[in-house]
């Protein structure tokens, strides 16, 4: 799942432009909505819209910059890209002052620690739920019948990005029942999980050891997301990591082997353990078992791979699980190696 | 570990076990007469073997006397040969009588391995030497079970630091309920791995259980993990309560030092002292590293960071 500020930008926009054509006749609102692609891709501005709408379109620019630009950009262009990202994002806090998204991620580069934003986060959240759930009561009223549903779930989306960003942040704080908890809210306002924020909780769970609660978690996945089992990499690196935690070798080396089984080709990733900056808008969308998620599980699970005193400065289990994928894998290995190496020649 | 004194109970033991039973007044003797000169006494393998430890882990207490005195490189060096010193008396100990633990346990610690290496090692030691239930009451003062406890409470302290915090916990347990009046300080183990679940009904437990007796692990697990659940003020105290109890607490925790690696136990210190807090902080690290911005929160409080360069500029050490 994940979420999509662009799909979202236009589903608020053709909310909007639905409710205006209620009041047409039917064969002028079929015509008239025929032509709201066209009109979504090219005259925006032609549309009815909010300024909560036009904030949340600034969002859109600036997770596209900040979010997929920015983690490839050389410097200078890098400055420039976080200079545009931030005034797209104060000019949509201007417009709307109610514009969550923007004040949390606008946080983030106004904050001198993890901590600090975390606690900013946390201190907010009480109020950004109250809007939320304010404004998913006003959209009820306003739309009514089947859009209604859409209406609430898109107000209460800055909430769920909020909740999700709190999991995330506290995790990498080493606040792991802050984690939990948040992770939990966020799951119980939101049971079909959006955010996949189940990913994060596992990583808290496996911090704090907790076999008995990842279990559960493994098993909640049918509810929460039926279309997707519980074999996703953040399940399984957890999973690996708790085994190994109990030096039980042999059960972490067998979740290894189907973590290869499930990331085919991958194997690299797991020995190379690169990090990557976490998406500011949300967690970035990428395809479900695609190497691109298995990168990204892998960046947010530094915080279980590097833990430990390490000679190698890996961390335990990132040493451990690196070994023991060159082992299992050892093309994978070659394949990290000969990375590395291109690396080295293009620094030299 | 004082190998001496063991070296001595064991042999005094031996003795009256061939004589035949003694009163406990003849045994002091007894024990008088072998401290005078153990090395007379000393006529079984056992009683070698700890011998040449004894006498091994004097050099190396001996040897480290002078290091403050020595640059980097040449400390390197002395330490390297010191500790290859003690690896091969060690050997020679545990080849002498391959049913030392102690030798065997010796051998491994003093061969300096990578923290996950070391683990395993002392897991396979575990097997080979499983031993029976403890002996009842204290197990402590069954001399004969002690290197048992030694070893348990090694594997608790190397879990720490390799990041098995459920089973450092666990490890650390077993020797607590083995001997309550807890010598070798797995309490102290205990407190750090609780801190680190975010275990807090384990850690008052653990707090009651001692009677409260406070020490440089107790002050600073608490820190961290009233950090960990984010309860800040609680945490401020806390910190202020390490700070003030703790001598040299707070150069200890913003200025870490090297500490060297126990053989095979942690080295005597009085509670809340410099040593211990040098020592808590060390074992700690992991833990700390763990939670990135806990430093920085520390180093906001200026009462914090004067009372360290204080403790610096009285005891001439670098800030």
């Amino acid at each position: 799942m994940a979420h999509d500020p662009k799909r979202e930008d236009y589903l608020r926009l053709s909310l909007r432009y639905a409710l205006e054509l209620d009041a047409a006749d039917t064969a002028s609102a079929a015509r008239a909505f025929a032509t709201f692609g066209r009109r979504f891709a090219r005259e925006r501005d032609s549309l009815p819209q909010s300024d909560a709408d036009r904030a949340f379109h600034l969002v859109a620019l600036a997770t596209k910059i900040v979010d997929y630009q920015l983690p490839f950009a050389a410097e200078p262009a890098a400055e420039q890209l976080i200079a545009r990202g931030r005034a797209l994002l104060e000019e949509a806090v201007s417009l709307d002052p109610s514009c969550w998204d923007a004040h949390r991620m606008l946080s983030a580069s106004r904050s001198t620690s993890v901590d600090e934003r975390y606690r900013y986060l946390a201190e907010q959240v009480e109020g950004v739920r109250v809007a939320c759930e304010a404004e998913r009561d006003q959209a009820v009223e306003d739309f009514g019948g089947e859009r209604a549903a859409l209406g609430a779930t898109i107000a209460m989306r800055p909430y769920w990005r909020w909740l999700a960003s709190m999991a995330e942040d506290a995790l990498i704080c080493g606040r792991n029942h802050d984690a939990i908890n948040a992770a939990e809210r966020l799951l119980s306002s939101d049971p079909s999980d959006l955010s996949d924020v189940r990913f994060t909780l596992a990583y808290a769970l496996a911090k704090l050891e907790d076999e008995g609660g990842l279990e559960e978690l493994a098993r909640r996945y049918e509810t929460i997301s039926p279309a997707r089992p519980a074999n996703d990499a953040w399940l399984l690196l957890a999973r690996c990591s708790l085994a190994h935690k109990r030096c039980d070798y042999a059960a972490a080396r067998a979740v290894v082997r189907q973590l290869l089984e499930t990331y085919p080709g991958c194997g690299f990733i797991l020995i190379r353990q690169g990090e990557l900056p976490d998406g500011e808008f949300a967690r970035l969308r990428v395809a479900p078992y695609s190497e691109d998620e298995l990168v990204l599980a892998v960046s947010e699970g530094v915080v279980l791979l590097q833990e430990g005193n390490d000679r190698g400065g890996r961390g335990v289990f990132g040493s451990w699980l690196a070994r023991t994928v060159a082992e299992l894998d050892p093309r994978s290995a070659e394949e990290a190696a000969r990375m590395a190496s291109g690396e080295g020649v293009q620094g030299a | 570990m004082n190998a001496w004194d063991e070296l001595i109970w064991r042999c005094a033991d031996r003795r009256r076990k061939e004589i035949g039973p003694l009163s406990d007044q003849a045994f002091e003797e007894l024990l008088l007469a072998v401290r005078e000169n153990p090395e007379a006494f000393v006529d079984h393998t056992p009683e070698r073997a700890l011998l040449f430890m004894a006498r091994a882990l004097d050099a190396y207490r001996e040897s480290c006397r002078n290091d403050d005195l020595l640059d980097d490189e040449s400390f390197e060096r002395q330490r390297a040969a010191r500790l290859a010193a003690l690896h091969s008396a060690c050997q020679r100990a545990r080849e002498s009588d391959e049913s030392s633990l102690d030798a065997n346990l010796l051998e491994v610690l003093s061969q300096d391995p990578a923290p996950d290496r070391l683990l395993d090692v002392l897991l396979e030691l575990e097997k080979d030497f499983s031993s029976d239930e403890p002996p009842e009451g204290d197990a402590w003062d069954d001399i004969y079970y002690r290197p048992h406890l030694r070893l348990r409470a090694v594997v608790a302290r190397t879990c720490l630091d390799t990041a098995h915090y459920r089973m450092a916990q666990s490890a650390a347990l077993s020797v607590m309920d083995a001997t309550p009046a807890d010598p070798l300080g797995a309490r102290h183990t205990y407190l750090l791995a609780c801190a680190r679940l975010e275990d807090e009904p384990a850690f008052d437990a653990a707090c009651a259980r001692y009677s409260h007796q406070e020490s440089a692990w107790s002050h600073l697990a608490r820190v961290l993990l009233l950090y960990k659940l984010g309860r800040m003020s609680a945490a401020r105290r806390a910190l202020r309560g390490y700070d003030e109890l703790c001598r040299g607490g707070a150069y200890a925790l913003l200025r870490p030092t090297y500490v060297e690696i126990y053989l095979p136990d942690r080295p005597d210190a009085a509670p809340c002292s410099f040593e211990e807090c040098l020592m808590a902080v060390r074992e700690a690290e992991p833990i700390i590293a763990d939670v990135p911005d806990f430093i920085g929160w520390c180093q906001g409080f200026d009462w914090l960071v004067s009372s360290a360069a204080r403790f610096a500029e009285r005891n001439d050490l670098d800030w």
